[in-house]
């Protein structure tokens, strides 16, 4: 096959190189930054319930376990993963987690950032901002690099209500009001660590920018529903940090992000496909194996278009925020709905999977997918323990036919590239099949 | 039709077969080994000797198995799963189920009306839910693994397994052994195992019949008669199982030419 195929298999958004760009510098800034005696903080992904307050208080920000995704596409996490284990830590625990605290050691060690870490490297930290949204391991990483850093950890709290208990009066109101204290909490905090007083103004205009961003980012997303689909799951990856996480400076992505809704909408008019031959729709169960995505490229030459993915990684659906004043009820308010969002719709179907899992069956349908490729991580409980009942529902509800193909983020070891294409081609017969079967029972794709 | 030769090189023996119109006309059986390379290369000489053929007889050959990318001399390698069932559907038309028992993996797979798949599922990594666990066990009880079966068969008082690991397992064999079990008995236990653990993999891709066994699995007949007191059906089991993926191979070449495309139908990829 030859190389300039593989590139037409699959077309990347332009617009996407940057914003990447974007997120990847946010390494190099902070180790300038630290040199320049600005302090820095490692964070854990918190679904924007945090890191608009340390932006507001000009701290930068660096993200392990995007870190981690970063090592294991370069093909650097080996080294860490290694020296984890070394150092005590199980071997199943979090990919992320283990390349951190590899990387932690290692830096503990030298004296200094590794001269081969990538992107620069992550600097000394003064904060570990954990965060107890969804994932336990989360909770006691932070804690275990207290054995390496110097630096104190706090973990911020998201309530995590059911999808009955979600729609309950007043637990809305309840768990933005917990959520607006602790908020307060981390900010008296924050002051008391860095001497500096927080920016109101500025926390309320990087606020307005997140939320922004994600209304775009979900707009962007909504384009993704027509046929050829215009953004392939490998673009929506590179680029999510920006709103996810979220990296990078907020001016800088919400022009990018605009930039990319304009290119997109370009490609829907023009009816231009993430990939050429768009033979079948699919939804992506959680996070990809970073150290071999070149996967999608092979599946892009057979016509496999990712059309959408794990609802984690999204933006909320879009709310009205106009009538909240006080920017942190703003910033809970947007990360409680990210996380109940989907819940009235799971109710009105009677899914009470919960948030991970239900999302599949609204999106396979709304995107009308043809397949799934779950991807379950040995080391992640939390993204893998709903995927065999998401797996049960879209093909009995939906008749939609899906694949396990077990690994890991982080550690190839645990991923069987040639096992998950023996399986994938036969997903493709799978495929072909159900087509029949939902087109003989009347549904629209 | 042209002769197409199918190479399945498992994890425990290759198999080849040269087929004409679905029909196998020549078989052969080598130990795998260490390397799939050589054994592929020694599987062709044997069987074309065999069957009194040349290389320049054969229009072309596919492979599939655990170490299909190492069959240098074929173009492309097609997955097992897709093998087992064109193989199981030329030999049996009416099974919509089947229960594939290799070395490495137990794999079950529906069937639609014309023979293909509309779902698999596998068993989990562990050697406990495939042939691995018979081999581990026929070594601890010093026997040979093709007696499994028979041996079995006279057993009075299964043991039973009260792990689902093999590395445990193995070591319950032998505490059990000490103990004084019989092999019989130990034997019939491990069958019993395994078919709890088959019995569960067709629960979850939902059974359909008819169904049918393959893979080396077939040839053991107390292992058969384990499964289908669990299942409480007869299994269809043809005469040589251990060759239905090699024989599929060879038929998803001939399919490819019958739709009119190169070699072989879609489900394959192509060996760099």
């Amino acid at each position: 096959m030859s190389e300039e195929k593989k590139k037409k298999a699959m077309n990347r958004l332009k617009t996407m190189y940057p914003l990447r760009a974007n997120i990847d510098q946010a390494y190099e800034r902070s180790v300038e930054a630290t040199k320049a005696g600005k302090p820095t903080a490692w964070s854990m992904v918190n679904w924007w319930e945090a890191d608009p307050i340390l932006k507001a208080m000009d701290i930068e920000i660096v993200y392990p376990e995007n870190y981690g995704a970063v090592c294991a596409a370069i093909g650097s996490a080996q080294k860490y993963l290694d020296r984890s284990d070394a150092e005590g830590f199980p071997t199943h625990m979090c990919g992320y987690a283990r390349n951190c605290i590899g990387y932690t050691a290692e830096m503990t060690e030298l004296g200094h950032i590794p001269s081969d870490a990538p992107m620069g490297g992550m600097s000394n930290p003064i904060l570990l901002l954990s965060s107890g949204a969804l994932c336990d391991a989360r909770i006691k990483w932070f804690q275990s690099l207290g054995r390496y850093l110097d630096a104190p950890v706090w973990t911020v709290e998201l309530p995590h209500p059911g999808v009955e208990e979600s729609q309950m009066p007043g637990v809305r109101e309840k768990s933005i009001q917990f959520m607006v204290k602790e908020l307060r909490e981390l900010v008296a905090f924050l002051e008391r660590l860095t001497g500096r007083k927080m920016d109101w103004a500025k926390l309320e205009e990087i606020t307005d920018d997140l939320i922004e961003i994600n209304r775009i980012w979900y707009e962007i997303n909504e384009f993704r529903k027509v046929r050829p689909c215009p953004m392939h799951s490998r673009d929506f990856w590179s680029c999510m940090n920006a709103s996810l996480y979220p990296a990078g400076d907020p001016k800088v992505s919400l022009k990018l992000y605009r930039d990319m809704y304009d290119e997109v909408k370009d490609r829907v008019a023009n009816k231009i496909g993430a990939v050429e031959n768009e033979k079948y729709r699919m939804v992506f169960g959680e996070l990809p194996p970073w150290h071999a995505l070149k996967i999608f490229d092979e599946l892009a030459e057979r016509g496999w278009n990712f059309v959408v993915e794990s609802w984690a990684y999204h933006a909320p659906k879009p709310i009205d925020y106009a009538k909240i004043s006080d920017p942190l009820e703003r910033v809970a308010t947007q990360t409680y709905q990210w996380l109940t969002g989907y819940f009235p719709d799971a109710l009105k179907e009677k899914e009470y999977m919960g948030y991970f899992a239900y999302p599949y069956l609204e999106w396979a349908r709304t995107y009308q997918c043809d397949g799934a490729l779950f991807h379950p991580l040995l080391t992640c409980r939390t993204a893998t323990n709903h995927l065999i009942l998401a797996q049960d529902r879209l093909l009995n509800k939906l008749h939609v036919p899906s694949l396990i193909a077990e690994g890991d983020i982080v550690d190839l070891k645990l991923f069987d590239y040639a096992d998950t294409m023996r399986k994938a081609v036969v997903l493709e017969e799978m495929m072909d099949h159900y087509k029949k079967v939902r087109q003989e029972e009347g549904f629209e794709w | 039709m042209a002769l197409i030769m199918g190479m399945d090189i498992g994890s425990g023996t290759s198999k080849g077969v040269i087929v004409r119109n679905r029909k196998p006309i020549a078989y052969h059986l080598l130990p795998s080994g260490v390397d799939y390379r050589a054994v592929a290369q020694k599987l062709r000489e044997e069987l074309l000797a065999k069957a009194g053929l040349s290389i320049a007889d054969i229009a072309d050959t596919i492979a599939t198995g655990h170490g299909a990318g190492n069959v240098a001399f074929s173009r492309h390698r097609v997955s097992d799963i897709l093998c087992c069932a064109r193989g199981i559907t030329s030999i049996f038309p009416s099974v919509r189920t089947i229960i594939d028992v290799q070395r490495i993996s137990t794999q079950v797979i529906r069937l639609n009306a014309t023979g293909h798949v509309i779902n698999f599922t596998i068993n989990e990594k562990c050697a406990t839910g495939s042939g691995c666990f018979l081999d581990i066990i026929s070594h601890v009880l010093q026997i040979d693994l093709k007696d499994a079966g028979p041996l079995s068969l006279g057993s009075g008082n299964p043991v039973t397994f009260t792990t689902g690991c093999a590395v445990f397992g193995e070591s319950e064999a032998i505490s059990r052994v000490s103990e004084g079990a019989s092999k019989e008995d130990i034997l019939a236990g491990v069958h019993r195992a395994l078919a709890n653990k088959i019995s569960t993999l067709v629960d979850r891709v939902g059974l359909e019949m008819d169904c049918a066994m393959s893979g080396g699995g077939g040839l053991n007949i107390g292992l058969v008669e384990s499964v289908e007191k669990k299942l409480g059906f007869k299994l269809l089991v043809s005469e040589q199982p251990q060759f239905i993926n090699a024989i599929g191979a060879a038929i998803m070449a001939e399919n490819g030419v019958e739709m009119g495309g190169s070699l072989p139908e879609p489900g394959s990829t192509i060996i760099t």
